[in-house]
């Protein structure tokens, strides 16, 4: 709450602005009464009209000023809680891209999409609130409560147990109702996550003819979250009669034992009554408190959820960019380099050393899961390794700025994830400085040139999320023509070749070639790594040998098998 | 398809790129927006009645409680009498017991009719989108939709929890206290009453431009949320490109959209109790100018113009009131109209004459059929083809020849444009889609895992397997090995992005998903393509007792699976161009033969 509130205080001169207008307008509204009963008084009963004409006009002067000052403070009090959120949002989204990926694995994307507008609605919704009520509401209790007293001390004395009492009792609730308006924001997380894997499989769903099945999914995190909600706002708003019916007790209470002190001859009538219309003034403020504790309660859980991730360390200093860059020449080394994924006890590499010259090509092989993706995934700092060092042109990875290394690097993964954009775009993604030449030239390396000038809008054409009107194999050539157009030192593979057919592949691996990058391969086929100059063969994370394809077809067993396993697993190429 | 929502496709046809979405419409029609929200609620009527009850009850009693308790007051004052003193004391306890009952009735039931109410709109939007054809999301990006089950929905939540009790209260209260001033003073309640045009239109004229500032505000919302859902869900794109500084900078610009239409509504919205107070002080001074000069015309009494002041405040708190909530209203009704507009969308049709099949043989036959994703470019042509039950059929052709397109025609993903697909002699178009699906096998290309364990997962393929039909499948799958590996085995959680293992590993997973599933049609398309060849060859054999007597439709590269297969086709630029068994398909010494015989001279040339 603490970090939120300072955002609110950062908006000084708008607050101080929309607070004095307030105040202002609160005055006038003070006034009021007093020129009201002044022209009932002076005007209508002795039946002055010029008396009723003058102070009409006042009030009216008054009024307008109080008018366009209330409008001059909706500025301002919208400026600052629409900043308000403004900064925060971008506060948290310009966090979590500092985060590393295994920080970023912590939060569900669906959970950080919440804190990122629901989330951030409520503490709007808080802070204006807070705006309109907070002047309003202390000020008349505290001066209710100062009048009372010096009326008569006896009968302000159960003023004064009244008040902080109901205060307490505030406070109790909304703490409690934190905790319930939390689950509340967790359980619109699911509900969120749920829609989430719903369009992202909903093929598969339809496949399935899991329609009826995922409605049920979502229909038990809906129930809940409408259990939880329901729960969380019956305790809030059920609270409210009760603390009103104790405020309103203390009146009656007031007036009986100012009823008995009248009796007695220790009060005066007119104090009863004074002290009784100051009771229901400081009851309206705390019914408007009361009304601020839902808005409060909420902002306060969503503090806290936006908290935990502003809390949170930033582990990548890209923010640095302006520097100078190093340039990468491409040698990779690494020194008994193990990694283990968070969740796992089993090690993802165990002692991987090798090293690999500036524009030479290392091929890797191995099962599904032996590890090859996660070795690829160390190199642009995706992961750290767990034990081991990891050297690039000899220097430790660790001490080359993060953004020199990885602009030198271009990875393509095994699924190609495209944006919603141009295609131009999507390719432009991997170099923003390069020309429309560059980019048709990539697109040539990648061999979809010819397919994107097919298209009614060539490489304006807009695709969807995902690339969801293109097939396996476009989506895998836009992603390399991305990496192609980086022009990297070291270009990573991740299996990015699986769905093009063989000739498709054989030239785009020529064009790579000329590239002169350092070059990483995974792949099934030996056939797309047999012309590198060094393959490692991986087995269960760790390297079980490596050397050139002939040397491994001569001496390793198990490259042996894997090679005769596709000299019958041959594939279709396509002239195209 | 026509397309309701506001301007967002991000697909063909392509837009001009740097086209701004229009700005949205005026709330389109607010009455016809409630009288829908309010048939979510009509089962709840009696509750509803409930509520509306305890609420004129507590109002009442709100009404009464001052008034006595000033009788209390005067009593005090006047002539005291402590009996009667205590009487009234009691009435006032029992006045302010029974408005906390009331109050406390009212909320209780009014928070279940709110929630209930967003919780069967939210079932039914969901339910909506799970019968709406892939072409529809196709269109769509996926933070706007999740925004409109979330965002949308939650303003509707907000307002329904609050404004019907206090609309209720405030229309209560203005017509006692109108009646009240009626027989007080007809002539002063004309004059009090002339502020309600300058009021009328005054909240018309803000209103007006808040309404349109609620609709972009949760259109903005929404536009957010599609971009951090999009960003998030790269974010090792973002991270392996340094695109960091980019992504917030464009981020930047939605923020800002968002925080421009928020500051308009929001500033608007706060003009409403400014004038609403400057009205109310007008109204006075009219009150009491006019009453002043009638007064010493004799036409009223004095007495009257004070009574008659202090009512006319009263009279003006619960408009006020009133406008305030019309206003949450309209932002309710933004949100609301975003939700309907899903539930607008042309389901997938099925025709009357739809029936149910189950136990099929597997016999498909294509006869000329052509497709178009989008109209003018045809992605099939004339595609004709015959298969017998339980034979093997090979697609093949280059990457965007169609291979993909004719297997989501036989999963009746789309209808074809021209001609008729047949399947056991029935034509497709007459068997209902869920019957269909449930005799479908697949397995896509892109991996789906879902947020539940690894057992789950795999169950996914048939909902009633056993614990024991799953491991077998998954052993067929070759995936048994390295399950059991995984921290918790079969029950460890999966991740829908896919972290924790690898993409091999998941098309492992998926193959298990359809073994499970024992379909009468299987589909697999490019199964295999993250498997290495030794992990493929162990599940060859596995799919290949899967394959066995069920009609088969296989997309693959890899020569030896196109082999064996009984009927290959061959596709070109979405053109069956040669068809056939392999033998036949050589002996015609076509493009496949020649395919075949490059790959083969190749072969022999390399080590």
């Amino acid at each position: 709450m603490k970090r939120v509130l300072a955002y609110v205080f950062s908006y000084k001169k708008a607050t101080t602005i929309a607070l004095s207008l307030m105040l202002f307008e609160l005055m006038v509204e003070l006034v009021q009464p007093i020129i009201m009963a002044r022209i009932i008084d002076e005007g209508v009963v002795k039946q002055d009209l010029s008396m009723v004409m003058t102070w009409g006009s006042v009030l009216l002067g008054l009024s307008l000023l109080a008018f366009v000052g209330g409008i001059v403070s909706s500025f301002f009090a919208a400026e600052v809680s629409q900043g308000v959120g403004y900064d925060v949002r971008r506060d948290v989204y310009t966090k979590i891209q500092t985060f590393s990926t295994t920080r970023f694995q912590k939060f569900s994307t669906s959970s950080l999409i919440m804190r990122l507008t629901n989330d951030v609605t409520q503490i709007q919704g808080f802070v204006f609130m807070g705006l309109r009520i907070m002047l309003r509401a202390p000020l008349f209790i505290v001066f209710g409560v100062a009048m009372a007293f010096s009326i008569h001390t006896g009968l302000a004395t159960i003023l004064a147990i009244a008040v902080p009492t109901s205060i307490v009792v505030m406070l109790f609730i909304v703490s409690k109702g934190v905790l319930y308006f939390t689950k509340v924001q967790e359980k619109l997380d699911s509900v969120n996550s749920v829609i989430q894997e719903n369009l992202v499989g909903i093929r598969l769903i339809k496949a399935f003819n899991r329609g009826s099945y995922e409605e049920e999914r979502f229909n038990k995190e809906n129930q809940s979250l409408q259990a939880f909600n329901v729960k969380a706002l019956r305790f809030m708003e059920l609270a409210m009669p009760i603390i009103m019916l104790g405020m309103n007790s203390s009146l009656v209470i007031m007036l009986w034992f100012g009823a008995l002190e009248l009796n007695v001859g220790d009060a005066q009538p007119g104090e009863v009554v004074a002290l009784i219309n100051y009771g229901t003034r400081i009851l309206g403020s705390i019914g408007m408190f009361a009304f601020l504790m839902m808005n409060f309660t909420r902002g306060r859980a969503s503090a806290h959820r936006i908290d935990e991730v502003l809390r949170e360390e930033e582990d990548e200093e890209w923010s640095r960019k302006d520097k100078n860059r190093q340039p990468v020449e491409g040698a990779v080394d690494f020194q008994n380099v193990s990694f283990y994924y968070d969740s796992s006890s089993t090690p993802a590499l165990r002692n991987v050393t090798f090293h690999v010259n500036p524009g030479e090509t290392l091929g890797i092989l191995g099962e599904t899961g032996s590890g090859k993706s996660s070795l690829i995934q160390l190199i642009p700092r995706l992961f750290e390794p767990t034990s081991g060092e990891i050297f690039i042109d000899g220097k430790n990875m660790k001490d080359i700025e993060i953004d020199s290394l990885r602009l030198a690097i271009g990875l393509v993964p095994q699924e190609a994830h495209l944006f919603t954009g141009t295609i131009r775009d999507n390719i432009l993604w991997g170099n923003e400085r390069a020309t429309m030449d560059d980019i048709i030239q990539a697109a040539k390396a990648a061999n979809i040139h010819d397919f994107i000038m097919t298209l009614p809008e060539a490489y304006e054409t807009k695709i969807g999320q995902r690339g969801v009107n293109l097939s396996g194999g476009q989506k895998q050539r836009l992603s390399l023509a991305r990496a192609i157009v980086r022009r990297p030192k070291i270009l990573l593979l991740d299996d990015s070749t699986s769905a093009l057919d063989a000739n498709t592949e054989a030239s785009v691996l020529q064009a790579l070639k000329q590239m002169r990058s350092t070059t990483f391969i995974i792949a099934q086929k030996i056939s797309s790594v047999a012309d590198a100059d060094k393959i490692l063969l991986l087995n269960q994370g760790r390297v079980v040998a490596s050397g050139s394809h002939d040397e491994l077809l001569e001496q390793n067993a198990l490259y042996q098998s894997i090679y005769y396993s596709q000299v019958q697993e041959d594939v279709l190429q396509y002239d195209e | 398809m026509t397309n309701k929502l506001e301007g967002k496709t991000n697909s063909a046809p392509p837009m001009n790129r740097h086209m701004r979405p229009p700005k949205p419409p005026k709330v389109k029609n607010m009455k016809a927006t409630l009288s829908r929200i309010w048939g979510y609620m009509e089962n709840q009527k009696m509750l509803f009645f409930a509520v509306v009850s305890f609420v004129i009850m507590s109002s009442v009693m709100t009404l009464i409680g001052p008034y006595v308790l000033g009788k209390a007051v005067d009593l005090l004052i006047e002539d005291f009498n402590q009996s009667v003193l205590w009487k009234m004391l009691a009435l006032l306890v029992g006045i302010y017991i029974v408005q906390a009952v009331a109050e406390w009735f009212q909320n209780f039931w009014m928070i279940q009719i709110a929630q209930n109410t967003v919780y069967s709109m939210r079932k039914k939007l969901f339910g909506h989108l799970q019968l709406l054809p892939i072409a529809f999301f196709q269109k769509q990006q996926h933070g706007n939709l999740m925004s409109r089950l979330t965002n949308d929905m939650e303003n509707v939540s907000r307002t329904l929890n609050s404004s019907i009790i206090q609309v209720a209260t405030s229309v209560i209260t203005l017509t006692g206290t109108l009646i009240i001033m009626l027989l007080l003073s007809p002539l002063l309640t004309v004059l009090t009453l002339t502020i309600v045009p300058a009021m009328f239109f005054g909240l018309k004229w803000i209103t007006n431009r808040t309404g349109v500032y609620f609709k972009k505000q949760q259109s903005d919302l929404g536009e957010m949320n599609s971009f951090i859902e999009e960003t998030l869900s790269g974010h090792k794109m973002i991270k392996i490109y340094s695109k960091e500084k980019q992504v917030i900078e464009n981020f930047h610009h939605k923020n800002e959209a968002l925080r421009e239409s928020g500051y308009w509504a929001q500033t608007y919205s706060g003009f409403i109790p400014k004038l609403m107070n400057m009205l109310n002080n007008v109204s006075f001074t009219i009150i009491v100018g006019v009453g002043g000069v009638l007064a010493l015309r004799d036409i009223i009494s004095i007495g009257v113009i004070v009574t008659f002041t202090t009512y006319s405040r009263q009279f003006t708190r619960p408009l006020n009131d009133l406008a305030n909530q019309f206003n949450t209203i309209l932002s309710a009704v933004a949100g609301a109209e975003r939700v309907f507009a899903i539930m607008d969308e042309e389901k997938e049709q099925g025709s009357p004459k739809e029936k149910h099949v189950s136990n099929l043989k597997g016999e498909v036959i294509f006869k000329n059929v052509s497709f178009s994703y989008d109209e003018g470019q045809n992605t099939l042509r004339n595609v004709h083809f015959h298969v017998e039950p339980g034979k093997t059929v090979a697609l093949v052709g280059p990457t965007g020849a169609g291979k993909t397109t004719v297997i989501s025609l036989l999963s009746r993903f789309y209808d074809p444009t021209e001609g008729e697909i047949r399947l056991d002699g029935q034509k497709l178009t007459e068997i209902s889609r869920e019957s269909l699906r449930n005799q479908i096998g697949i397995v896509l290309q892109d991996s789906v895992l879902f947020h539940a364990t690894v057992m789950e997962n795999i169950r996914y393929g048939k909902l009633e397997a056993t614990d024991d039909e799953v491991i077998q499948a998954a052993k067929a799958a070759n995936a048994h090995d390295f399950i059991t590996k995984l921290p918790k085995g079969y029950e460890t959680i999966l991740h829908s992005d896919g972290h924790g293992i690898s993409h091999g590993q998941r098309q492992l997973l998926s193959i298990a998903r359809a073994m499970v599933a024992e379909p009468s049609l299987l589909i697999l398309d490019e199964a295999t393509s993250s498997i290495d060849t030794i992990t493929e060859i162990k599940i060859n054999e596995a799919l290949a007792t899967l394959m066995d007597g069920r009609t088969s439709f296989v997309i693959a590269h890899r020569l030896n699976t196109i082999q064996k297969a009984d009927l290959i086709l061959v596709l070109q630029k979405g053109q069956i161009i040669e068809q056939g068994g392999h033998e036949e398909l050589l002996a015609q010494n076509g493009f496949y033969a020649d395919l075949f015989h490059t790959q083969r001279r190749k072969k022999d040339a390399s080590p």
